[in-house]
């Protein structure tokens, strides 16, 4: 036998040996706590992208927040007649109560660039499902409702503060009619002739249990009878804060003049014979009269301006109530004072293995032993102060 | 087969394994830079939603007409703290030149790093991670008209800006938008 051909000896054997465990041994020492890294940095990855969608969504609409219809009579920001902005949720199902304030819901009403503007043509009352509209001019081929269209949202309000939004069933442009489903709260208000129809988009925002997971989700809701679709997962606080105006509404001019906007904020009051509400003749919720007639705020003064203040829970649900206090569907006439929102979102990881103890990290906890492979919630607070709610501001 | 068949020598061996356990070692690094680029994702994020929370606070302000034409402008809201609700403060009274620059009272207030104010003043105070400065300058052609409101928000106060830092600039037109 030559030498080539002998083999290993004992100790080549257990030298080699040695370095391959060793080195094995190093290598799995290294990728079992690099797993855990990768897992969790992914989550981070993830839970920062949840976060930012969640404010982008929310911080997109709440800007939009009380753009008003621009054609026509009853124009200009929302704000002028209805609260664009409430602590609830508002529509068709699931409906808060009237002056409800929950801290983790928001509403926000506001009117997309449409065609679909225009005006009552005869009285929608209680038990009417059927809105006679004044054809619009201008439409393509003599069409008198372009822009309507089913399942479209339309919302119908007047001067006096009666507002609700109505899912389209149907539209019959050669009678120049539409069929609505009604809302439950909106089967006891008249709407008379003249009153605002138009294309509205309502959103409300709300933490919900996801039935999947059990987990907290972010969730929105557009007003009608679809169920609320899941925006974000994992989203575990959500808050508000209201800043609004300190001053009470005021006339800016005169009321015989043929166009508005005839006040601060708030609805107008009606001429001093009229009594469209359970005020007094020539009162609404925003405005009384005084001994000479004359129109004087029914809010109160908050602070001495011109900076804004925190509007605090009793305040906006203490009235005076628009349109009166007896209205199935009323709001307190304090909403109108809304200028700005803060938001605070708090976001989880979703897997519970990345989650410590509860505590100041974690909301919620999970089952994550070591602090390696921790992966805190993270928590944002922004402020959004609404364009149309600031006109003239 | 020519030859006989020899297997690997020892140091054929320590030579292969060595290349192994470097080329292992140098993927580890790239943990480090996954974690430092989500924690700047995290950073600049933050720092956006301050400079878009202080731009929304500055077009709170009141900047309007009454009804005979008279200037309403909020010059006394104090903003170097928490929801900008203070009184007694610069408003949007023009800030002095370079206020992005440098720490000038009343254009500038400190954030902790989970977001909280934690005060105003030029000194950061303890526990202070972020420093947003703003700027209200009047627009040349029509000054009681328009406002540049410009707001920087940055992590370590000085220039120039590192990427994390965010800078935002916008008008205000008295009674518009």
């Amino acid at each position: 036998m030559t030498r080539s051909a002998r083999g290993f000896s004992l100790i080549e054997s257990i030298v080699a040996m040695a370095i391959t465990l060793t080195v094995t041994a190093g290598i799995f020492g290294m990728v079992h706590p690099a797993r855990r890294t990768t897992a969790a940095e992914l989550e981070v990855a993830d839970l920062q992208q949840r976060l930012r969608v969640a404010a982008d969504a929310l911080s997109r609409d709440l800007l939009l927040a009380g753009a008003g219809s621009y054609l026509g009579p009853h124009d200009g920001a929302l704000g002028l007649y209805l609260p664009p902005v409430m602590p609830s949720r508002q529509g068709a199902t699931g409906d808060d109560p009237p002056g409800a304030f929950t801290n983790d819901r928001i509403t926000l009403l506001y009117v997309p660039p449409t065609a679909a503007e225009t005006t009552l043509l005869a009285d929608l009352t209680p038990g009417s499902l059927t809105m006679e509209l004044a054809p619009k001019a201008g439409c393509p081929g003599g069409a008198n409702l372009c822009g309507f269209a089913r399942n479209l949202s339309v919302l119908v309000y007047d001067e006096h503060g009666n507002y609700d939004l109505f899912p389209v069933e149907s539209v019959d442009d050669g009678l120049s009619q539409i069929i609505v489903s009604k809302p439950p709260d909106a089967l006891s208000t008249t709407y008379a002739a003249g009153a605002k129809v138009v294309e509205a988009v309502s959103r409300t925002y709300a933490l919900r249990t996801d039935p999947a997971t059990g987990s907290l989700q972010l969730t929105t809701y557009d007003g009608t009878y679809n169920a609320e679709v899941p925006v974000v997962d994992h989203v575990v606080r959500l808050s508000f804060d209201y800043f609004g105006e300190p001053l009470p509404p005021a006339i800016s001019r005169p009321l015989s003049d043929e166009s508005g906007p005839w006040t601060t904020y708030g609805p107008k009051p009606p001429d001093s014979t009229v009594k469209p509400t359970a005020y007094p003749a020539g009162e609404n919720c925003a405005f009384a009269r005084d001994a000479d007639g004359e129109p004087v705020p029914r809010l109160a003064t908050l602070g001495a301006g011109p900076g804004l203040v925190q509007l605090t829970a009793a305040q906006l649900t203490d009235g005076p109530w628009c349109p009166d206090a007896a209205n199935a569907n009323r709001w307190d006439a304090d909403l109108l004072r809304i200028r700005k929102v803060a938001v605070t979102l708090r976001v989880e990881a979703a897997a519970p293995m990345l989650r410590g103890p509860a505590g100041p990290l974690f909301l919620n906890g999970g089952s994550a032993r070591g602090g390696l492979a921790w992966v805190p919630d993270q928590e944002v607070r922004f402020e959004i102060a609404p364009r149309n709610l600031n006109l003239g501001r | 087969m020519h030859g006989v068949p020899r297997g690997f020598s020892l140091l054929e061996v320590v030579v292969a394994t060595s290349i192994l356990v470097v080329g292992v070692a140098g993927v580890a690094p790239l943990l480090v830079v996954a974690s430092r680029a989500n924690q700047s994702a995290r950073n600049t994020t933050l720092a956006s939603l301050l400079a878009q929370q202080k731009m929304e606070q500055l077009r709170a302000l009141e900047w309007a007409r009454d009804p005979s034409g008279g200037l309403l402008s909020d010059v006394d809201t104090d903003l170097t703290v928490a929801f900008a609700v203070g009184s007694g403060g610069s408003g949007l009274r023009p800030s002095p030149a370079g206020s992005l620059d440098r720490n000038v009272d009343g254009y500038c207030d400190f954030i902790a790093a989970d977001g909280r104010v934690v005060g105003g003043g030029s000194v950061p105070p303890a526990g202070a991670a972020y420093v947003r400065r703003w700027s209200i300058e009047p627009l040349p052609p029509d000054p009681d008209e328009a406002l540049v409101l410009q707001v920087l928000v940055t992590r370590d106060g000085s220039l120039p800006m590192s990427p994390e830092d965010v800078r935002l600039t916008s008008i205000r037109v008295r009674g518009g938008l």
